[in-house]
């Protein structure tokens, strides 16, 4: 398939989009700049409106109140056929009783026939994109002739048919056994770099988001949390939700003064307003973590219940006085420090995330 | 006609769960004395005609217009309950109106409505002074006896077979076939007659071959309307019953199982077709 | 969930259109026969409807009807109860069949199910001299009636239980049994309260059917007014003498079965839904 023409890289934006569904609100005000022929993830928990946005975004869903432009145009105001969106679903939502070239040549086929392509044409590109997909020579099969991955490929291959300005797709992988994932997770993302098309997929899985996407949409409880690259979500993350969501932070409650904290003995500066003073909760990354010999003070000093080698680090399971702190730290060091399992230990924390204490 | 039936069951698991010896006993007593034997003393009866006879009832003028008018009006009657039922099906599904449930329910009165009175109803209403009836005179078009009145009794009784068989189909399709077709620029009538009426031909066939073989067999709703002239407006469950009360037994079972090959040959074909249309989509 | 998805919705063209023909076919095939029904039934006024019910031989066609359902139902559910268990908790070689040969009542035509009793039992038939000669009387009796009645409604209850039981499973009868329960105690304790809502609902079904059969009955009754008339055929009668009024009173009646029939149907559909809801 050749490289798009420009003009058919669009830019989309939501704007103020709300939407319920009976007592449930699915979106709260989301505002989202998608920018010509990137790679974006909509990453979140189930619930967390990541796919209504994206359904949304397709027309499949009408907003209750916002706006998605199309390059700077209502959306509303361009039918489904015009704005040219292919769609993957997660469960593929294949035509069962058409073949996999009929299944990629539908959207040609149903064009008006004044826009369609000759027969002929329809058939070279169906060859074209089989070609793309790896299934030559599979086109007179049935979809329930193909494993699962073949036919999450067709899904892909009759959605690029229609050479749509954006491709949406639903938990691409969610219906796939891991090692198929992988596999074509790697595929889609050379995909991309080949036809380069603006791209927007839903995920709950954040090692898939962070391995495709140039940027990471953070989604919980119909709202944006974060938007970023995947260093920035996974070095800054900018809110409570989205420490947790990435998980393997310890969460330690502690006490701010006058904007520094004091985080199981560490004190450390933190990005709250110099005037504030309270209950805080302290995200610190294992990693973060360093342990020494015990230096005589009480508010540092834990208790090592276990230790777990994972190559040259060894993993600490650490009882404080504030709780249970996991760290992770070089074997080497545990070794000079003479620290083991029973002992005692001084924690350090080398950098932490505080949030203020809600409620 | 024997029954082999191997009375081990396969599974020696399920052999905790008492009671198979007796149930299919009883199952099996039952059906042999209500259904079994007499299907037997039928056919006998018919073979009793000899092959010739067979001939010479099937090929008798007044039989072959019965049939004619009886498996015509079954086909017709099936094809009109095939587009109305799975509108109405599609209707109950899709559409969101007041009185929807009522609807719903009403679909089965046909199941639910003795024959003989829907019979008279139907009758009544289509008769010269009747309501509808009328109105069709008044058109020039003769309903009640003749044989537009028997397709309207026959579509009466086999309303409800296309909208039941359809209604769960619909229900369990996926709304994303429609969606995936929509985005990919078909148009509301191209996704309909290409994506969502593919996938209902297995059930639309089951409706009408269940509607078309509860018509051939009707009798109570028809032979009010029918008017039963030989030749013309005779059906076959009719000319039973009329060689039965001139005491021709044999004749009558001829006829019996003349009816039941031929209905037997079509729900064949139509199976056949079925097997067809859902091998594709075996999963 | 799916009225809700925009591109799910038909245009309103498409609608009116086939909303049109809807609303003709259901007015046509549906709406205007009950109602004529009704119409003709209290077209002389409600006095005329209740002398053409009260009357000899419309009640001894009730009594009749009702003796017959009362005979036939019940020896289907037993049947069907057997039947559902053996067919649905058993594997077994010819089980395909089994089910065929069961239904096989609904692809015949009535006058056919008549018919076979009538070879069987009739003067000309298998056993009609030895039923003479022991002045056993079936056909045009109530015997008769009885036999083509069991034989229409035959697959009801049956096919409306093997489903059900088919989709509960063994595991909850297996448990049972091995905690002691005796296998009468196991089918009434657990087996009977998961099928009991499918089980009544064939039992409405069998038995409307039962009521209204026309042309089975016909063939085996001889029509004795008084005797061996049931109601479908005392309506038949009735409007074979351009007696309307009567003819669609007693109709009537067998309409009102029907409806409610449908309610308790509905009623059972709702019950069902909730059940699995809650």
């Amino acid at each position: 398939m050749a490289r798009p023409d420009g003009d058919r890289i669009v830019t989309i934006e939501a704007l103020g989009l709300e939407k319920r569904f009976g007592a449930f609100a699915a979106l709260r005000g989301v505002d989202l700049k998608v920018e010509p022929g990137e790679l974006l993830a909509l990453l979140g928990p189930s619930g967390s409106g990541k796919t209504t946005l994206l359904r949304t975004i397709a027309g499949l869903e009408r907003a209750d109140c916002g706006q998605v432009l199309y390059e700077g145009i209502d959306a509303d105001t361009i039918s489904l056929r015009d704005r040219r969106v292919g769609f993957v679903f997660q469960h593929y939502a294949l035509f069962r009783h058409m073949t996999i070239a009929d299944n990629i040549a539908f959207g040609l086929k149903v064009r008006p026939r004044r826009g369609r392509p000759p027969r002929a044409e329809i058939k070279a590109r169906v060859e074209k994109l089989l070609e793309l997909v790896q299934l030559q020579g599979l086109g007179g099969r049935f979809p329930a002739q193909l494993s699962g991955g073949q036919r999450q490929r067709v899904a892909l291959a009759r959605a690029l048919a229609i050479e749509p300005r954006v491709l949406l797709l639903d938990e691409p992988f969610g219906a796939l056994d891991a090692r198929v994932r992988k596999e074509l997770r790697r595929w889609l993302r050379r995909l991309h770099e080949e036809i380069h098309v603006t791209t927007i997929f839903v995920t709950h899985d954040q090692d898939e988001a962070f391995e495709l996407a140039d940027r990471v949409v953070v989604m919980n409880d119909g709202k944006i949390e974060q938007i970023g690259s995947p260093a920035e979500i996974y070095d800054q993350p900018a809110t409570e939700f989205v420490y947790e969501f990435l998980g393997g932070a310890n969460r330690l409650p502690c006490r701010v003064e006058a904007g520094v904290a004091l985080i199981a003995g560490t004190r450390l500066a933190t990005d709250l307003p110099r005037d504030f003073s309270g209950e805080a909760i302290a995200f610190v990354r294992p990693h973060e973590i360093g342990v020494t010999r015990p230096n005589g003070h009480l508010d540092d000093l834990a208790h090592v219940r276990s230790i777990l080698p994972i190559g040259p680090d060894a993993r600490l399971d650490l009882e404080h006085q504030s709780g249970h702190i996991e760290a992770l730290v070089p074997r080497e060091a545990l070794d000079a420090a003479g620290i083991g399992v029973g002992s005692r230990c001084a924690v350090r924390i080398a950098r932490a995330r505080v949030f203020r204490a809600s409620s | 006609m024997t029954l082999a039936l191997d009375t081990t069951p396969r599974v020696r698991r399920t052999r905790v769960l008492p009671g198979f010896r007796l149930t299919l006993g009883i199952t099996l007593a039952w059906l042999s004395a209500i259904v079994l034997i007499p299907m037997i003393a039928l056919v006998s009866r018919a073979a009793g005609v000899g092959f010739d006879g067979l001939i010479a009832t099937a090929t008798d003028p007044r039989v072959l217009a019965s049939f004619r008018i009886t498996f015509g009006a079954s086909l017709i009657a099936a094809a009109i309950n095939l587009v109305f039922g799975s509108l109405l099906a599609w209707a109950l599904v899709r559409w969101r109106f007041p009185g929807r449930r009522l609807l719903d329910g009403f679909v089965d009165l046909p199941f639910a409505l003795p024959t003989a009175v829907a019979g008279i109803a139907l009758t009544t209403l289509w008769a010269k002074h009747g309501l509808l009836g009328s109105i069709a005179e008044a058109q020039g078009w003769r309903v009640a006896f003749a044989p537009p009145g028997i397709a309207i009794a026959l579509v009466f009784i086999g309303l409800p077979f296309v909208v039941r068989t359809v209604q769960p189909v619909l229900e369990e399709l996926e709304p994303e076939l429609e969606e995936a077709a929509a985005l990919l620029g078909a148009s509301r009538l191209q996704t309909i007659g290409r994506v969502v009426l593919p996938e209902l031909i297995p059930a639309l066939l089951t409706g009408f071959t269940l509607a078309f073989a509860r018509a051939v067999g009707e009798y109570g709703s028809v032979i009010f309307i029918a008017g039963n002239r030989p030749g013309q407006t005779e059906i076959v469950p009719l000319l039973i019953v009329t060689k039965l009360e001139q005491y021709d037994y044999a004749g009558a079972a001829a006829l019996a199982v003349l009816m039941l090959a031929v209905s037997f040959v079509m729900l064949l074909a139509i199976n056949l077709l079925q097997t067809w249309a859902t091998r594709r989509h075996a999963r | 969930m799916r009225a809700e998805r925009p591109s799910l919705v038909d245009p309103w063209p498409l609608r009116i259109i086939a909303g049109l023909l809807i609303f003709a076919f259901v007015a046509l095939f549906l709406a205007l026969p009950l109602w004529t029904l009704f119409a003709q039934a209290f077209a002389k006024g409600t006095e005329a409807y209740l002398r053409a019910i009260d009357e000899p031989a419309a009640w001894s066609a009730i009594k009749l009807t009702l003796t017959v359902a009362a005979i036939a139902v019940p020896l289907n559910v037993v049947f069907g109860l057997a039947a559902s268990w053996a067919i649905a908790k058993f594997q077994f070689r010819g089980k395909q069949l089994l089910t065929t040969l069961i239904d096989l009542p609904f692809s015949i035509s009535p006058v056919i199910s008549g018919l076979v009793f009538v070879l069987l039992f009739g003067l000309q038939g298998w056993l009609g001299p030895w039923l003479r000669a022991h002045d056993i009387q079936v056909i045009f009796a109530l015997p008769g009636i009885v036999l083509a009645t069991v034989l229409v409604t035959f697959p009801f209850v049956a096919r409306e239980l093997i489903p059900v039981m088919e989709a509960q499973g063994t595991q909850e009868e297996e448990a049972a049994r091995l905690l002691g329960a005796s296998g009468w105690q196991t089918f009434r304790r657990v087996t009977l309260p998961n099928v009991k809502w499918g089980l009544l609902y064939g039992v409405l079904l069998c038995n409307a059917r039962a009521m209204g059969e026309f042309g089975a009955v016909s063939v085996v009754s001889g029509h004795v007014r008084g005797r061996t008339n049931t109601m479908p055929l005392h309506v038949e009668i009735l409007y074979n003498e351009y007696n309307l009024t009567a003819a669609f009173a007693v109709a009537s009646l067998l309409a009102l079965l029907a409806l409610a029939t449908l309610a308790a149907k509905a009623a059972l559909e709702w019950r069902g839904r909730t059940e699995i809801a809650s």
